[in-house]
């Protein structure tokens, strides 16, 4: 390791051009492993890369990366050189994806790459990628029913894959050996290790035209920079402190009862301090996350109020937290982590929304819908060829209603917004599922001044499958996507097998390795996007507008919105508000609501059974949450639900 | 002039005229401000202003934004999408991504089709091909007496799988256009018939709602064309490069959008052949905006991955151009964090740079190069006067911050311009697999000239050629152009299960229907050129590369060429793996003589092309240098010019850097090369 940089102030010139040629050669790296790379998630973008410097320290991620991976690919590095301290050498390569360990949940593969120059290490360079599939008992390697990471498939602390340029095959088969299809697995490895060596030889290049010292100056000032442009933000805001708790939806082994995550905030002068005492131990599923994921999800939330400052290490020291020991946000060795993203993470990230919009209220945004992964393992039977097929899918939501406008309509999880959707006739080319409705749903927006926007429905049947199972990771069944600022909140999460029919089952949001067989069918929603503002202020001619595009309905309209409309003919989009009655709709509203939040929820039980009110109503209108495998009400969760219901919205009103 | 070639590209600004004179080699060249509201207007004033007769052209091509324009400023007719059951939001989920990943409050912009004009018939094809549910007559009629009721002007159709089969898209159109005569009607599975929902659909939606638009656009500019008496064909270029006649156009109405720009990659690969080169990057730069294209070993690049507007591909082939927010009149800025930027912001054509002295206060690029003597005060022959105090004041900020002079603020402005420009053609050269050092700069655009040789030398490039008209790139475009149409499939199969004889059989057809296309442009068969395309990748990759194959099918060399392909684009490749084929094309060509340029003799001296001297700035040499300026027009062919030098013309300055020299060669062109 070179010890001193000779510190050169770098001209300003000189340090745009450096600093831009970090965030190009990043950048280069993630074209290539979307070019190359054999796992479709990774295609579909669940992948980062960075520069980090030779203490591992983060001198640039890529423009393009999955949120969910902000501000944990140094911890990586880190974790590498922790391992191997001066054992490292020109030629090796590493291997990461321990997540008590540098990384954040075994599907993500870290390569980690040293770069030398002149015989000293000066970088490494970093390409993290979700493998389809890590080995353990479920495919997709999403097993909510591991008790500890043991179950959740191959864990790889900091392990050699290259040793001076030397391909450790042995190595590479142990690991691959333990997971489905291996040879993607090796696709994939062969893909992120070239990328990260197309990055080093740009590096190279820039060491060898502006000087080694300057080069290590400029990753030094490219942290700096970074550092300092935040905090000049910072300062301009106002100090304080804020908090705020969002929920996990249950502890399986628990019951009823939603899990707390509390993020307490403090803006002094030009740092941020983020506190999540408060929130619950560690639970027996894998929603939990550990440290550096949890981070990770402060870092992201933080950084979309800050949208265009470059991600660094250097933002990371502008934010200090404490996250407690054994806590859902900082599990337990070893306790389950899976399905973090599902869980711990985007409550974090929506907890910081939430503080974030009372900060900076001309870029407030309302809780969006969770991240929801769907898998179906089992065999192909449609050809004589017997395959092994996994149809893995990911569902695109509402986001949160804004200050100004409504949430964006049916877009990716903010976990990582670049993750695409996949093509339906794509799919059914791979796999013996046929998509029966890809489709926005009318009235899943949160109600509000200005509307969340709006989730998705997608349904399939199976035609030819043995062997099959169905697993899904996902959550806000129970902590329903909430409205802030007065709106309300959009519609639960949760999985249907055969719907509309007989054998009809209500399977949860997180569940795994349930029978499934030719000719099943199954429907999910995605949430909308939670409310922002009083739903009772909204224009009633954007009310109108929604009708005629169906994203509301006319019932909805009158119940959620009080805007009365009457249809005069549809077949050409002819509807007419009735003012009137709107305002006497919205003064029956006003007057009831707050009693409606306080009414018996056994009596909401029974009048939803009776067929009085909708379930809708149950959750909009009296913050109740309920069981829908029993259709029981939920005591302790209604309790809770309803706290913060009284906080986001009821205080809001008048 | 007799024998004209008349080449006009409509840009947003201007319409650019190139007359050409098949008989005599000469040229001619003119400008005359677009005309947005109707654009042909802009045209016939182009022809007058160039005081042509219409019975002297012989050939009239033409490029136009009028796509592009209707589709960002939503000036759409009335269109529905008909869709399968289940699906009428797959425009509007897309794939669910945002170009801006961080910023919450910068949207993808929305559908081209709104909810409540998307449909639904009962019907579904699976994978296979196989029809689920056949296409009920009654349910069809009944909805297209509800659309017929709704006064829509277009229609889309777009069912599910309907890539493998169109039968059941068929049946639908058919009824539709029996019941609703007047309405433009397309359906996915004729326009692109390629797998993945959103991508088809989208092709096919931008289709229907340009369709209408561009098909009046064309039948107004054919009948002003014939007022003047011209009734020939009107060839009007599309994205892929090539042209097609008025008549084809609202088939393929989509390919129109960006027709321009394609014009002027297709300027630099000739100027760059012309010059003997058979590798050239292309350097389009404006005022707001810089276009960049790659030629290799004589083909420019394609992709099919692009759009007008993020969110809604169009899946046809289309040369690849990269457009970044650099140009004369971007904004230098300190940003919060006390680091030099420049642009994307620009100061646009108002107010303008600060020199302009018309409101604009920030520096700008321009700004910069009038402080450095690289811009006369005077440009466009005395048309417009650059005022240098108003540019030395809105430097001012930059000077303090960074304790500089004004010069060496003015320099830094210019190095953070190149770097970003030079981080643009990393972009497309080196992420791509390219060596810069095998490759020519084209330099194009009122502002190309002044930074071309800087950007080379950053790069590498050895060369940089300044065409002689460099401000309408577009309309030289428009003049070279073959006819051009593309046939695609898509065709999953691993190489070991395919059977020679049944892609034979597939291309076969395909070479068919693109016979028929090119037949209808009135192509003669021996001008027909029908190259084959394979799309390959290893098993198991998602992305694929595009292979040319030969006639006979030789699959082994086209796994080969597969190979090193890979090798090349990404630095691995692996013989071991197995390869797959995910689709087949057609590129269909059909070649019309193009226009020889003319050569010159050397004539005169190059003193009498001296304007004068100015102090010009150059950092190699230590600050101002009195550097010779010369007038383009009067420079003889076959000379050399040392730099410093700076080369002035109407519309585009050239600059000479110390450590270069440029040549000017027979057909005029400046060709600048680092000294040795």
């Amino acid at each position: 390791m070179i010890e001193e940089v000779k510190e050169t102030k770098l001209d300003p010139v000189t340090f745009e051009v450096l600093k831009n040629g970090f965030i190009n050669l990043v950048d280069q790296m993630s074209e290539q492993i979307l070019r190359t790379c054999y796992s479709f998630v990774i295609y579909n973008r669940d992948f980062s890369c960075a520069l980090c410097d030779a203490n591992g320290d983060t001198v640039m991620q890529g423009t393009q990366d999955i949120a969910v991976h902000v501000g944990t690919l140094h911890l990586t590095a880190k974790a590498v050189i922790e391992d191997f301290k001066d054992d490292i050498h020109e030629g090796d390569v590493f291997l990461v994806n321990d997540p008590y360990h540098g990384g954040t949940h075994f599907n993500d593969v870290r390569v980690v790459r040293p770069v030398f120059y002149d015989g000293h290490l000066i970088a490494f360079m970093q390409a993290n990628g979700h493998w389809s599939d890590i080995g353990g008992s479920v495919p997709g390697s999403f097993d909510v029913g591991a008790k500890d990471i043991f179950g959740e498939g191959m864990r790889i602390p900091p392990v050699r894959m290259w040793s001076r340029g030397e391909y450790l095959e042995d190595v590479a088969n142990l690991l691959v050996s333990n997971m489905r299809v291996p040879k993607e697995r090796l696709g994939d490895l062969r893909s992120q290790s070239e990328a990260t060596k197309v990055a080093e030889n740009e590096l190279l290049r820039l060491v060898e035209k502006y000087g080694i010292d300057t080069v290590l100056t400029a990753f030094k000032e490219s942290q700096n920079y970074v550092e300092r442009l935040t905090r000049a933000r910072l300062k301009e805001l106002p100090n304080g402190t804020w908090e705020t708790t969002d929920y996990i939806d249950m502890d399986p082994e628990l019951g009823d009862g939603l899990i707390p995550i509390h993020v307490k905030m403090t803006i002094d002068d030009d740092h941020i301090y983020y506190d999540l005492n408060g929130t619950h131990p560690t639970i027996s599923c894998f929603l939990n996350s550990t440290l550096g994921a949890s981070l990770s999800g402060l870092y992201a939330g933080t950084k979309t109020f800050f949208p265009d400052t470059p991600l660094n290490s250097g933002f990371y020291r502008v934010i200090t937290a404490d996250l407690p020991e054994d806590s859902v946000v900082h599990a337990k060795y070893p306790a389950p982590v899976a399905g973090f993203c599902s869980g711990s993470y985007e409550k974090i990230m929506n907890a910081c929304f939430e503080l974030w919009s009372y900060v900076m209220p001309e870029r407030a945004l309302a809780c969006s819908f969770n991240l929801e992964y769907l898998l179906i393992g089992g065999w192909d039977k449609r050809t004589k060829e017997e395959n092994f097929f996994m149809w893995y899918d990911w569902m695109a939501g509402g986001h949160g209603g804004r200050s100004d406008r409504d949430g964006a309509n049916t877009m990716s999880p903010v976990f990582g917004m670049g993750l695409s959707v996949q093509p339906c006739e794509g799919q059914e080319r791979l796999t013996p599922v046929i998509t029966t409705n890809h489709e926005i749903i009318t009235d899943s927006g949160g109600p509000g001044k200005f509307r969340g926007g709006c989730g998705v429905q997608k349904g399939g049947t199976l035609t030819e499958v043995a062997d099959t199972v169905m697993s899904v990771c996902c959550d806000r069944s129970r902590s329903v996507t909430w409205g802030i600022k007065g709106g309300l909140p959009s519609i639960p999460h949760g999985n249907w097998l055969n719907p509309d029919t007989e054998n009809e089952q209500f399977l949860g949001s997180f569940f795994s390795n349930v029978k499934v067989k030719s000719g099943d069918s199954f429907t999910r929603p995605s949430a909308g996007g939670g409310g922002l503002g009083d739903p009772l202020e909204r224009d009633p001619q954007r009310v109108l507008e929604d009708v005629i595009d169906e994203y509301v309905s006319i019932e909805r309209a009158r119940k959620d919105y009080g805007v009365v409309i009457i249809e005069i003919d549809k077949e050409i989009d002819l509807f007419r508000i009735d003012f009137e009655a709107t305002k006497n709709e919205r003064d029956y509203i006003r007057k009831h609501r707050k009693a409606w939040l306080e009414e018996d929820p056994i009596k909401v039980e029974k009048m939803l059974k009776n067929g009085e009110i909708d379930k809708l109503d149950v959750i909009r209108r009296y913050g109740v949450i309920m069981d829908y495998k029993t259709n029981r009400v939920l005591l302790k969760s209604t309790a809770q639900f309803r706290e913060s219901m009284k906080k986001r919205s009821l205080i809001f009103w008048d | 002039m007799k024998n004209v070639r008349l080449a006009i590209d409509v840009g947003g600004t201007f319409t650019d005229v190139l007359l050409f004179d098949e008989v005599s080699g000469e040229t001619l060249v003119t400008k005359t401000p677009s005309t947005p509201s109707q654009p042909e207007q802009g045209i016939m004033n182009g022809i007058t202003k160039a005081n042509i007769h219409s019975e002297n052209i012989k050939v009239f091509s033409h490029g136009t934004t009028v796509g592009t324009n209707a589709l960002i400023e939503r000036k759409l007719p009335k269109t529905a999408l008909i869709t399968t059951k289940g699906f009428r939001d797959i425009p509007e989920i897309r794939r669910g991504t945002k170009q801006d990943l961080w910023d919450a409050y910068n949207d993808v912009t929305d559908p081209y089709i709104k909810r409540r004009d998307r449909f639904e018939v009962s019907e579904r094809i699976d994978y296979a091909g196989r029809v689920l549910k056949e296409v009920n007559e009654s349910e069809v009629k009944e909805l297209a007496r509800v659309l017929k009721k709704r006064k829509v002007e277009a229609i889309a159709i777009g069912f599910m799988n309907a890539y493998v089969n169109g039968k059941n898209e068929q049946k639908v159109k058919k009824i539709l256009q029996q019941e609703l005569p007047d309405v433009y009607i397309c359906a996915s599975s004729e326009i692109l018939p390629e797998i993945f929902e959103h991508e088809r659909l989208s092709t096919t939606i931008i289709n229907a709602v340009l369709g209408p638009t561009v098909g009046n656009y064309i039948s107004n500019l054919e009948s002003r064309m014939k007022e003047i008496g011209y009734d020939k064909d009107i060839l009007v270029l599309h994205s892929g490069g090539g042209v097609m006649t008025s008549k084809t156009v609202p088939h393929y109405a989509s390919r129109l959008a960006s027709s321009g720009i394609a014009a002027g990659a297709i300027a630099s690969k000739y100027i760059a052949e012309l010059c003997g080169f058979k590798n050239a990057i292309g350097l389009d730069m404006g005022g707001t905006s810089t276009d960049i294209s790659l030629m290799y070993e004589g083909e420019l690049r394609v992709t099919k991955d692009w759009y007008v507007e993020y969110g809604y591909p169009i899946g046809f082939p289309s040369i690849e151009v990269l457009t970044i927010g650099a140009g004369g009149g971007s904004i230098s800025w300190i940003d919060e964090g006390g680091s030099l930027r420049n642009g994307p912001h620009s100061a646009g054509a108002e107010p303008g740079p600060a020199c302009y002295d018309a409101g604009g206060t920030k520096p700008t690029n321009t700004d910069a190069n009038l402080i450095l003597g690289r811009l006369d005060s005077t440009l466009l022959d005395g048309q417009m006067i650059l005022k240098k105090e108003k540019a030395l004041q809105a430097l001012q900020p930059i000077c303090e911050q960074f304790g500089y002079t004004e010069y060496e603020a003015a320099h830094a402005i210019l190095e953070v311009a190149h770097s970003n420009m030079c981080d643009a053609l990393r972009l497309i050269s080196v992420r791509r697999g390219y060596d810069p050092r095998d490759f020519v700069l084209v330099a194009f655009g009122g502002a190309g000239a002044l930074h071309s040789a800087y950007l080379a030398k950053e790069m590498d490039i050895p060369h940089v050629i300044i065409p002689t008209h460099p401000g309408v790139g577009g309309a030289l475009g428009c003049l070279l152009v073959d006819f051009r149409h593309d046939i695609t499939k898509t065709y999953v199969t691993k190489i070991r299960d395919i059977s020679v004889d049944d892609i034979e059989k597939e291309f076969l057809t395909m070479e068919k229907e693109a016979m028929k296309l090119l037949e209808k442009e009135g192509i003669e068969h021996e001008n027909m050129h029908l190259i084959r395309h394979i799309e390959m990748r290893y098993a198991g990759q998602w992305r694929s590369l595009d292979i040319t194959i030969g006639k006979p099918i030789f699959l082994d060399e086209a796994v080969n060429h597969f190979h090193k392909e890979h090798e090349r684009a990404y630095a691995f490749s692996d013989p071991n793996v197995e390869v797959e084929i995910y689709g087949l094309s057609i590129e269909a060509v059909g070649v019309v003589r193009k226009p020889e340029l003319k050569k010159e003799k050397p004539r005169g001296a190059i003193e009498d092309a001296l304007k004068g001297y100015r102090n010009v700035f150059f950092k190699e040499t230590g600050g101002f240098t009195e550097t010779p300026i010369y007038r383009r027009t009067l420079i003889p062919v076959g000379v050399q010019i040392k730099g410093p030098a700076m080369i002035e013309q109407l519309d585009s300055t050239v600059v000479i850097p110390p450590e270069f020299i440029a040549k000017v060669d027979e057909y005029k062109n400046i060709i600048i090369s680092i000294k040795k």
